[in-house]
């Protein structure tokens, strides 16, 4: 038999999750009016409020950072986070129940495939909003290292391993309320304690290390790194973190998904 | 082009599918007849590796359901019961988007989706919101959908369910082309005007068997008779009529005020003389077999 070169490890089609990558770009360019608030407009009120106003009491983090160019880096990291479990929780879901995994199912596609095209979207998501909420900060002089480019590569990380969770609450959800938990369980608690608005080393000594466990915390870090120029073996850690994390997630998601789809 | 062997699906206690065997060759139309909860679409999502079997064979122009899944979803259009449209899309990127997933290339797929959107009659609907098109129109556009990839063989679940008479009719109209293009077609309905129409050969279903399968012709001359004989049965008679029909010896069924009598060994039926009461004949169909046949099914449990 001749190998096909469309295929990729263990039977998997990249061009069918090429096809739902597409598929996502499409219905995303139809809407971009609406997606320009998602993008823009939101992020940009977050930075303004924290930046300006808590920043004016904060003064400064210690070893004399201005507190905008602390929490910029992490806002712009929740805000990837956001993107990527509204992706594939949210999306995903609506996929579901609408019929629309079905119609995909009737094609040559698996299950994998799709859930593979879902987080390549999440990711991709999770880069848009970086590039967006970053442009903006910057644009406040907030960001000023040539190094935070390198930011986009944690919105990377952070879009593959919060989409797989995000799947994980898609493939269970019986319905709208149950999903809902995806936001009071993952995204808040994520947003807040993930290093993003105070340095994770003040919070009392019980807490520290539970922050550290969290799928944000790795990301934020990463991102801080690049975007203060400030990189250090820590950084690398948090990024195998996060790979290995999704190692693990991501298989989790793609059996619940295929126990909701094939029955 | 479609072959199952004593296929059995179940879900927890319940048995959807009890030991199905049936053949469809191929450029045939064969049709799925009964009642919700029969296991019709069950047969189908098997079909179409939606879901997997719990025992038997099933396989689809050589390639085993359970197997090589992705080689039959190749060869096979389906049609699920919800439409099962990308509301986020328009009328043409839910084709193109579909042919992608099937494996064809950007330009292929703008291609053969303005074929289809032609064929299906929806070309000047092309850039429309799926929202904006009629149930009929939804319909047309999820067959056009399944028909991207030029199949062999399609497989439709209930294709005019929930249609008005007019959508049915273009439903109707095109299956009937692309039939007579020498498509193997598998549908499931419950409408007995529909099988009758488009169907070369129907299996009648209930509770997860094929009761029995024929032509219409052939059904209807087995389990029914050339003509039927409807008696109104106003409530005052009601009870001397069905004492003169059962000394008859011929079976019949009551809808509402109207006995349905059918004929002794495919016979006319001979209804005794009953004062007052009015009799018409009409031509036995497929609906008096389904309720003879499943009525029968339903007495050997």
């Amino acid at each position: 038999m001749k190998a096909d070169p469309a295929r990729i490890v263990a039977g998997v089609r990249w061009r069918s999750i090429q096809a739902l990558w597409l598929r996502h770009a499409v219905a995303l360019k139809r809407i971009w009016k609406v997606a320009l608030t998602w993008y823009l407009v939101e992020p940009a009120v977050a930075l303004v409020a924290v930046g300006f106003g808590i920043g004016r009491l904060v003064e400064e983090v210690e070893g004399g950072m201005p507190y905008a160019i602390f929490v910029a880096p992490g806002i712009i990291m929740a805000s990837a986070m956001i993107h990527a479990i509204f992706e594939c929780s949210w999306a995903v879901f609506y996929r579901i129940t609408g019929g629309f995994y079905e119609t995909a199912l009737t094609a040559p596609v698996t299950v994998t495939e799709l859930a593979l095209g879902d987080v390549a979207w999440s990711m991709t998501r999770a880069v848009l909003a970086t590039l967006s909420v970053g442009l903006v900060a910057a644009a406040f002089g907030w960001i000023t290292s040539p190094w935070a480019v390198g930011m986009l590569l944690a919105a990377l990380l952070v879009g593959m391993e919060i989409g797989a969770i995000g799947l994980i609450f898609a493939a269970l959800s019986p319905n709208t309320h149950t999903l809902s938990l995806v936001f009071t369980v993952v995204a808040t608690p994520l947003y807040f304690f993930s290093g993003s608005f105070f340095p994770i080393a003040v919070l009392p000594d019980v807490l520290e290390p539970l922050a550290w466990v969290l799928p944000l915390t790795p990301g934020v870090h990463v991102a801080q790194g690049f975007a203060w120029g400030e990189l250090s073996l820590t950084h690398l850690w948090s990024a195998l973190y996060m790979v290995g994390l999704t190692a693990v997630i991501l298989p989790i998601a793609i059996y619940l998904l295929k126990r909701r789809l094939v029955t | 082009m479609i072959r199952g062997r004593n296929i059995v699906k179940r879900f927890g206690p319940t048995t959807a599918v009890n030991g199905v065997t049936f053949d469809v060759t191929r450029g045939e139309t064969c049709g799925l007849l009964g009642p919700n909860g029969a296991g019709k679409t069950t047969l189908m999502r098997l079909l179409s590796g939606l879901s997997p079997l719990t025992s038997g064979e099933l396989a689809v122009a050589g390639y085993d359901v359970s197997r090589q899944g992705r080689a039959v979803r190749e060869r096979l259009g389906v049609v699920t019961q919800q439409d099962g449209l990308d509301t986020d899309l328009s009328v043409r990127q839910n084709l193109e988007t579909y042919g992608h997933f099937s494996g064809l290339s950007g330009r292929q797929s703008r291609r053969r989706a303005d074929e289809v959107l032609g064929f299906f009659g929806l070309s000047d609907r092309a850039g429309d919101e799926i929202d904006h098109l009629s149930g009929g129109m939804k319909r047309r556009l999820a067959i056009a959908r399944a028909f991207m990839t030029e199949p062999d063989v399609i497989v439709l679940d209930e294709p005019t369910t929930g249609l008005d008479p007019q959508g049915r009719n273009l439903v109707w109209e095109k299956l009937a082309v692309l039939k007579a293009s020498g498509v193997t077609i598998l549908m499931s309905t419950h409408y007995m005007e529909e099988a009758a129409t488009l169907c070369d050969r129907i299996a009648i279903m209930h509770v997860g068997r094929i009761l029995d399968a024929g032509t219409p012709e052939e059904l209807i001359e087995r389990h029914a008779s050339a003509e039927v004989a409807q008696v109104r049965m106003p409530t005052t008679a009601s009870a001397g009529i069905r004492a003169a029909l059962a000394a008859s010896g011929c079976a019949w069924r009551e809808v509402g005020t109207v006995a349905h009598v059918l004929g002794r060994n495919g016979q006319r039926p001979q209804i005794p003389p009953m004062g007052g009461v009015r009799v018409t004949y009409r031509p036995g169909n497929l609906e008096d077999v389904f309720l003879a046949v499943a009525g029968r099914g339903l007495g050997a449990q």
